[in-house]
């Protein structure tokens, strides 16, 4: 999943200019992650806190959701504390080189990008794109989207997912992008599209908010995987995170926090 | 004594000569007026004695001090520190006053004694108010320049420049600015420091001004003194140049 | 958002605020003094600091303040191995910019004095510091102060860039409020902050000016 991209431009210029600077010392880097985390006491994730149900502040700010919860477990297990550091989403590539954070753990989406560019952990959880329509929608597959308005988080994997699918942005009426998924959500709600899509998690975090007013198409656009990002050179510290993952998969802990945030079992680790 | 004294001075900008080779001195409480027609290097005279522009030939000295001085075909400016104190002996009224306009008028005349020569507030403060007296000011101490009217104005600039007590006063047309009918105001604060033989250089346009007030008339054109003498002698000069000029006037 | 949200809302939007709030003092405390020596700097007579200076400018008025936020921050101070915590990363960028704004609205208000203000001041013999200092800029205070205003309250909803670095302030908790709650009303009452903020920044303004009314 990828995620606002509102502040594309502005960050594209920026890279330019840092492109000359940074040239030569991006991946050269030793594999220090795991010493690092260990020597400080302290494994800092990097996540959008404003991503619910994955990560996001709850009503007395503090940064709740199924990935924190998964991260502060892995983490209490390795001995060390976990920090928290709400990054804006569009710089994560950059705090991670950067060394600000040592994870970026928050519905992280595998893309082959970001397979090349980082250090990927195995898959821990499924996500579908999936499509959100009115309660009272007469749509019953994506072929009956054909000649209606669809809207999209910008920049989004969702936007992706549409790209990849042949044919389906031309049967459309049209395909609306906006900054981000509320908006999106608003935009369905006044009526002005006829269906939204977006990652499944935050589709259904989203119909709660809103009891019985949407429902969700059954067929799905796209199967896509979460995991956890970490700088190219940090294979140690993945290695070690995945290590407590499998341990929580296997004595149930994940599954356990996957009930407590979706109300059933949605990790794939250990399958 | 010899309080002013300008040898050979001459100043350009860029290819035209402003002044070209002027001399003259002044003696303690004396009182000279440059008269002129515009243009004709009156104003730039006082502006390079006062230090505001810089000669490019010639000699400067007051009271005996040289300040400007030509070695070699060189200009040659006396020391930073010592230009200041000569400066200390001269004072300027302008033709726009320039009083500071976020200062009332006591603050006017008193904010250079007190930080410049380090004289006691409570004493500049005393000189300030007995100025103001003599200018016939005394109720516009608490006033702001913007409140005064141009008259009132240009007498405080009289008085802000005499709270330095300079040796020597220069006014750069300091009535043009002015209804006709002001002129009188001022007119009449010259005379009396003429009578406390205060040594002044006016420059004016008012014929009348310098025949009232000045022991000395210089007549300047194109940069270069044409005549002088006493006022009466000027003013009935044999002089073609003076004549044409002095006839303008009098037509107007 | 039911009203039970909204309420608790509230306060965490006043801490919020006094982030933005510190980033705004902030960077007027150091981008004033800043772009005064700036302004020198451009108003220099030797012409290489001349235009050393005019570069800055253009830099920091040519470019987006959100791209210098993350050219700095991401860039300029990995790059050297520092490790500014972000907030003073913001700082930092916010007063480089800030100032650049600064530096030109004094030099107009510097350029603006009458020839005569400097010739008389020299005449009675005031050293060029007590003239600059006594005589110039009281008189230049009064004439930037609308510009200043402005430029103010602009910066006042600038601060909202910060958090592209991370830095949690007002704008950044609105959002993230907006995903939590699925509407957009956040956004609304961080508005009404902001407006609040630039309401006193106004008022201050027009009291200073009535302040200095007493002259012309």
């Amino acid at each position: 999943m990828m995620r606002t991209n509102k502040r594309r431009i502005a960050l594209l210029l920026g890279m330019m200019l840092l492109g000359l600077t940074l040239a030569g010392c991006a991946s050269t880097g030793e594999d220090v992650g795991l010493s690092k985390v260990m020597d400080k006491g302290v494994l800092v994730m990097g996540l959008d806190d404003a991503f619910p149900p994955m990560g996001f502040r709850d009503e007395d700010q503090n940064i709740v959701g199924f990935d924190v919860d998964v991260a502060t477990e892995v983490a209490s297990r390795m001995g060390v504390e976990l920090q928290l550091q709400p990054i804006d989403w569009s710089s994560k590539e950059q705090e991670l080189s950067a060394g600000n954070v040592d994870c970026l753990w928050n519905g992280f989406t595998k893309t082959p990008q970001r397979e090349e560019q980082m250090c990927l952990s195995t898959a821990y959880m499924k996500n579908t794109q999936v499509v959100v329509l009115p309660a009272d929608s007469t749509v019953q597959s994506i072929d009956d989207l054909a000649g209606k308005t669809v809207v999209v988080q910008s920049g989004s994997s969702a936007e992706l997912a549409i790209d990849e699918l042949e044919g389906f942005e031309e049967s459309l009426k049209e395909l609306v992008a906006v900054s981000d998924n509320v908006t999106a959500m608003m935009d369905l709600g006044t009526g002005s599209s006829d269906a939204v899509v977006m990652d499944e998690v935050v589709a259904r975090y989203y119909m709660s908010k809103n009891e019985g007013q949407y429902r969700l198409l059954e067929e799905s656009l796209a199967d896509e995987e979460y995991v956890i990002g970490f700088a190219k050179q940090n294979q140690s510290l993945k290695d070690a995170v995945e290590e407590q993952l499998y341990a929580m998969a296997e004595d149930g802990t994940l599954a356990e926090i996957s009930e407590k945030w979706f109300g059933e079992d949605l990790t794939t680790l250990g399958k | 004594m010899n309080v002013l004294s300008v040898e050979n001075l001459r100043k350009s900008f860029g290819d035209l000569e402003v002044i070209q080779d002027i001399s003259f001195s002044l003696e303690h409480g004396e009182v000279l007026a440059i008269i002129g027609p515009s243009g004709s290097g009156k104003s730039t005279l006082l502006r390079c004695i006062n230090l505001l522009e810089e000669v490019d030939g010639g000699k400067i000295s007051i009271c005996g001090e040289e300040m400007v001085s030509e070695v070699d075909g060189k200009v040659q400016y006396a020391p930073k520190e010592q230009l200041r104190a000569i400066r200390l002996k001269t004072g300027l009224v302008f033709q726009n006053y320039h009083l500071f306009p976020h200062f009332s008028v006591l603050r006017n005349i008193t904010e250079a004694p007190v930080h410049v020569s380090n004289v006691p507030p409570a004493q500049a403060e005393k000189t300030a108010h007995e100025l103001l007296d003599k200018m016939g000011l005394a109720e516009k101490a608490d006033a702001y320049p913007c409140q005064l009217s141009g008259g009132q104005a240009q007498r405080v600039s009289i008085a802000r420049a005499m709270a330095m007590h300079p040796e020597i006063l220069f006014f750069d047309e300091p009535t043009s600015a002015l209804d006709p009918e002001l002129t009188g105001e001022i007119l009449k604060v010259i005379k009396e420091l003429a009578a406390e033989k205060m040594t002044m250089v006016i420059v004016t346009h008012e014929m009348a001004f310098a025949r009232e007030v000045a022991d000395r008339v210089i007549f300047m054109e194109h940069g270069v003194i044409v005549d002088q003498g006493p006022p009466e002698a000027l003013f009935h000069s044999e002089n073609p140049r003076t004549r044409a000029f002095l006839g303008n006037y009098y037509r107007i | 958002m039911n009203i039970n949200s909204l309420l608790k809302l509230v306060p965490h939007m006043v801490d919020a605020s006094l982030t933005t709030l510190n980033i705004f003092f902030l960077t007027l405390i150091f981008a004033v003094p800043l772009g005064f020596v700036i302004c020198f700097g451009r108003m220099s007579k030797y012409k290489p600091v001349r235009k050393i200076v005019e570069f800055y400018l253009l830099i920091m008025r040519g470019t987006p303040l959100i791209l210098q936020l993350i050219f700095f921050f991401y860039g300029v101070f990995p790059f050297f191995g520092l490790s500014l915590p972000r907030f003073w990363a913001a700082i930092f960028a916010f007063v480089l910019n800030y100032a650049a704004y600064f530096c030109e609205i004094f030099r107009s208000g510097l350029e603006s004095m009458p020839r005569g203000q400097r010739e008389a001041a020299a005449v009675l013999g005031f050293t060029k510091t007590q003239t600059f200092f006594r005589i110039l800029l009281p008189q230049v205070i009064k004439r930037i102060l609308p510009p200043m205003g402005s430029e103010c309250m602009t910066l006042v909803k600038d601060t909202a860039l910060a958090q592209v670095i991370g830095v949690a302030e007002l704008f950044q908790l609105a959002n993230s409020s907006v995903s939590r709650e699925a509407s957009i009303i956040p956004i609304f009452v961080a508005g009404v902050f902001y407006l609040l903020m630039n309401g006193i920044v106004s008022r201050c303004f027009s009291a200073l000016e009535k302040r200095l009314n007493y002259y012309q």
